[in-house]
């Protein structure tokens, strides 16, 4: 009974919600939106009428000397990252082309790099001319033996569109490839194999295989000699596949970085078609389901700051509802938005059911930290901050392991990877979506609390400082020393999400430079997750600041995060065996399979000694709160590189 | 006399104008959003960075050290494919007998690839075969991929008597990046123009915010007319993308990575900064309410950016080839151009701004 009354007040606060909401835009936006509308067209007509149709970023960027009778003339020509130029040495040397192409003799009898592999019965008579034809001069930069670099892929893609044309298709493609993935044995415990790659065929089961194929490939063999067949996985794809891929596919102009992102993975073909296992189409369609995230929270977030301002969100504090209800109330509508367009999308890009349930934890996560964004911001400026920071963070933080996903099963930390292993019509087991999904969850959960703290007059309609507000949302979730050791398990979630995003981000350093620095960042973050709230509960003056309480509530803090983090290793052993790897590198402090019991209480130890180090500071003030958490950090810094080089 | 009196009531009017301003900049400091804003982009610049080495050392092994990749060559061209495979620099061959041996090998990770050879119809066929789900698999493909492509060339050529066209002699490798231009055509232009669509967004925010909070009410009592402060907040907002593009091409400067033309980079960040606060302000002042300007301004700045980028001078185009050094005279027309349009957007707002009725926001 109390249960409905509560979801009937829930209810009601959400259609409240979307009926404010609604009315809030007005003729005059509408014509602003169509002037700019207006505009837009107007350039992009210009910009289309002009017959460019689309200007690449690396339009021209490598100036190419080349006569304009020279057979590679059109090569650099078509390129679109090449311009050519005059053909003078002077201007190499004064670096205003970046590379010359000098190309002597007629298309003769031309070989490849000036050696030739004879074939027995010819030997002798063409070597005397197999010298090479073709001198290409570069500036002595970096950007100079880029050009030529870039230049070799313009030749090889104008080569490949020469032979599209050529009538006599077996001698313009004399090799025919086919790729296959299966996984090695001696890795076999770790990985999870797909059956469906699994069967091995050999050649001469290809050679069957072809002869019972459809009629399809009867039509294009004409043609197009490319019909080796596909995967067993791509049976159904067949017809369409031969049927437009009929000619061989040209390589994508692009010779830089979108030409191996734009690859489409092709499994056979010429070998210019082949591509590595990227799933860059399944890749750019998950990435669909992140876009209107990013309207919504602005939306979300605008609703809950304007209830802070004016104190306008006294009017629902004081109505005989719970925080929770409000809060929810006003989440609701937002939520089934966000709902409905994952839904709208999946069915449009052909995801399924499981597209929804991977990415409705992702909006979750949206939602609830553009939640406590809106609870600490200032003003709407510092919204505007909060909300590209939550959407930067998050968006590469669920994007960058689904590019992985083909590679290593430590993708799945990002529900994303489920996305995209959907799209591509694998199977995914309930534990993968727990693993993927569960930190999601979970840390949606822990900020949804920590915001509804500060959701009280004193921190909605006051202009504390940021951190003071943190401070105080941490506070709230404290009760007695236990509650401690809690909050310290909590943080669990997110001290992983940082450690993976400084892993990610110290990656470019050189490796004896980035494993120290990671070692020791790693260590700080542990350490504020431990202490934080310890410092927050002295502030309030929650607990007596006496040498003793703080020891205890060191002691506690530490205790829960150890068991915390142990939980969280141990589900991972158990429960997915595969991704031992990703637990290896998640937990450096942590345990292997093997360890003794010795080994497990070692991290336990560390543990409660730095957090007792820190409480002891905290119990001070700021300064000495600081000073203690850096001993604390260095001692368990001092910890990881024993444990590495003990490993290592 | 008359003169003097209105030189020094302009330049009272002029320094009105950057009280505003000086007030803005403070406000951003003191909530930190701009330190907030830096990490940001600071954030962005370091995991394309990421990105672009992991990415390179996926595909490109010569740039992992020490990488060599053994593979497996069976069949009826081994010694064809073998050959091919050695041309590379990371990758060596060994021939089996059959199959299963090679299988074997690839089983227990002595080899990374089998490649099962088999000529028919005067061609020869391929089966590559790659581990999976490791991390070498990508590796393993591209490279074979080379491999398999220095087979074509060789076997094309001597097959050239049936071409009709001979393909074109490749020239040497030169050992050059090929993704030298991702920090020019991606990095580079993304720092220029991100602090840029910042600034705009702050001068929404500012504006609409002063007008929701009846803020702006005040004005009516103050010696300060809307235009004033609207100039004064749009100058600071203005300033500060241009600053924080110099700085991110000294720090690129500073990592070694040579920037040419920074002073016409610069100019193209000012150019734009106008042209968007401009359209900021534009909006904010239309479309009054918080919300609906905020998305109207995102979307509009999006689009415009796209629609540029299908002009001969598109932005990103024009900062890429500014900072690698390959500008031409168009180039720099291109700046120059949007100065001029920064101009015009600046004149614009500003007829706007006089005709705005302040006490009716």
């Amino acid at each position: 009974m109390k249960l409905r009354r509560r979801l009937r007040y829930i209810w009601r606060i959400a259609r409240w919600e979307t009926s404010h909401t609604s009315t809030s835009i007005d003729r005059r936006t509408l014509a602003t939106g169509l002037g700019i509308l207006v505009i837009v067209g107007l350039i992009a007509t210009v910009g289309l009428a002009t017959g460019l149709g689309g200007v690449s970023p690396s339009q021209d960027i490598y100036r190419v000397g080349v006569d304009s009778d020279s057979d590679y003339y059109p090569v650099v020509e078509s390129h679109t990252a090449l311009a050519a130029h005059e053909p003078d040495e002077a201007k190499l040397e004064a670096g205003e082309i970046d590379a010359l192409v000098i190309d002597s003799g007629q298309q003769a009898a031309q070989t490849q790099d000036g050696e030739l592999e004879l074939t027995a019965g010819e030997s002798g008579e063409i070597e005397l001319e197999s010298v090479s034809r073709l001198t290409v001069l570069h500036t002595p930069t970096e950007k100079g033996t880029a050009a030529v670099s870039t230049f070799r892929i313009a030749v090889e893609q104008y080569n490949d569109r020469l032979m599209a044309l050529e009538e006599n298709q077996t001698a313009a493609y004399p090799v025919i490839v086919q790729l296959q993935y299966l996984p090695q044995q001696a890795l076999d415990g770790q990985f999870e194999t797909d059956p469906a790659v699994d069967d091995v065929e050999d050649v001469d089961g290809d050679a069957d295989e072809d002869a019972d194929d459809d009629e399809a490939v009867d039509d294009d063999e004409a043609d197009v000699p490319v019909d080796a067949d596909e995967d067993a996985e791509d049976d159904e794809g067949v017809d369409d596949d031969e049927a437009d891929g009929a000619g061989p596919e040209l390589a994508d102009e692009e010779a830089s970085l979108a030409d191996r992102l734009f690859g489409t993975g092709a499994a056979s073909g010429s070998p210019a078609e082949i591509s590595p296992p990227f799933p860059f189409s399944s890749l750019l369609l998950a990435f669909v389901f992140l876009i209107p995230m990013n309207f919504i929270i602005q939306a979300y977030g605008g609703s809950i700051l304007n209830e802070r301002i004016n104190r306008r969100g006294e009017l629902l504090l004081v109505a005989p509802l719970s925080r929770v209800d409000i809060v929810a109330g006003k989440t609701l509508p937002y939520l089934a938005v966000a709902t409905a367009a994952i839904t709208a999308i999946s069915l449009a890009v052909g995801g399924g059911l499981l597209s929804v349930l991977a990415v409705v934890p992702i909006a979750l996560a949206f939602l609830t930290a553009t939640f406590v964004g809106a609870m600490f911001a200032r003003s709407f400026k510092e919204l505007t901050f909060v909300t590209v920071t939550i959407s930067v963070l998050l968006t590469t933080y669920v994007f960058v392991p689904a590019i992985f996903t083909n590679v290593t099963p430590i993708a799945l930390i990002s529900p994303l990877t489920l996305v995209v292993m959907d799209l591509q019509g694998e199977a995914i087991g309930i534990g993968a979506y727990v693993f993927s999904t569960a930190p999601f969850y979970l840390g949606s959960a822990i900020l949804f609390v920590l915001g509804l703290g500060v959701y009280r007059e004193e921190d909605m309609f006051t202009q504390k400082p940021v951190p003071l507000k943190f401070l105080d949302a941490l506070d709230s979730r404290l009760y007695g020393p236990k509650s401690v050791a809690v909050v310290s398990g909590l943080m669990i979630p997110f001290v992983f999400v940082a450690e993976l995003l400084a892993i990610a981000v110290l990656f470019v350093l050189p490796i004896e430079v980035s494993i120290p620095i990671i070692l020791v960042v790693i260590a700080a973050i542990e350490e504020v997750a431990k202490s934080i709230h310890v410092y927050a509960g002295f502030e309030s003056d929650r607990f007596d600041r006496s040498g003793r309480t703080a020891v205890m509530l060191g002691a506690l803090s530490g205790v829960g995060f150890f068991v915390a983090e142990k939980f969280t290793a141990i589900t991972q052993l158990v429960g997915l065996p595969e991704l031992a790897l990703g637990q290896a590198v998640l937990a450096p402090a942590g345990v292997t399979p093997t360890a003794t019991l010795a080994l497990l209480a070692a991290p336990l130890v560390l543990h409660v000694v730095t957090a007792g180090i820190s409480a002891l500071g905290a119990k001070r003030n700021l300064r000495w709160y600081l000073i203690a958490l850096v001993v604390a950090t260095l001692v368990h810094a001092g910890y990881n590189f024993a444990v590495v080089s003990f490993y290592g | 006399m008359a003169e003097s009196n209105d030189s020094r009531l302009r330049r009272w009017l002029r320094s009105q104008r950057l009280t505003i301003a000086k007030r803005e900049l403070r406000v951003l400091g003191r909530e930190k959003t701009i330190v907030l804003a830096l990490v940001i982009q600071l954030f962005i610049a370091g995991f394309s960075g990421f990105l672009v080495v992991g990415l390179v050392s996926l595909y490109d092994p010569a740039s992992v050290e020490g990488l060599q990749i053994e593979a497996a060559v069976t069949g009826g061209a081994s010694d064809e494919m073998a050959d091919a495979i050695d041309e590379q620099d990371s990758m060596s061959a060994t021939t089996f007998e059959d199959s299963t041996e090679a299988f074997e090998a690839f089983d227990d990770g002595q080899v990374q690839a089998v490649f099962e050879t088999m000529i028919r119809e005067d061609r020869i066929e391929v089966v590559l075969t790659a581990p999976e789900g490791s991390l070498e698999t990508t590796l393993v493909v591209a490279e074979g991929q080379q491999a398999l492509r220095a087979l074509e060339r060789t076997q094309r050529l001597e097959r050239s008597a049936q071409l009709s066209v001979q393909p074109l002699e490749l020239p040497a490798e030169s050992g050059g990046n090929p993704y030298f231009d991702f920090t020019y055509t991606v990095l580079i232009p993304l720092l220029v123009f991100l602090p840029v669509f910042i600034s705009g967004s702050i001068t929404v925010d500012s504006i609409t915010e002063e007008i929701d909070r009846g803020t702006l009410e005040l004005l009516r009592v103050a010696p300060i007319s809307l235009t004033e402060i609207v100039d004064g907040k749009a100058l600071a907002m203005i300033a500060i993308a241009p600053i924080q593009a110099a700085l991110w091409l000294a720090l690129l400067a500073y990592n070694g990575v040579a920037i040419s033309n920074p002073g016409w980079l610069v100019a193209l960040a000012s150019a734009s900064a106008v042209i968007v606060v401009g359209l900021a302000v534009i909006v904010s002042l239309l479309a009054v309410d918080r919300q609906p300007a905020q998305l109207l301004f995102a979307v509009g700045v999006l689009l415009l950016f796209g629609a540029a980028s299908l002009l001969p001078g598109s932005p990103a185009n024009t900062a890429a080839l500014l900072a690698i050094g390959s500008a031409s005279l168009s180039t720099y027309l291109a700046v120059v151009g949007m100065l001029g349009v920064a101009a015009v957007v600046a004149v614009c707002m500003r007829v706007l701004t006089t005709r705005v009725d302040p006490s009716a926001l």
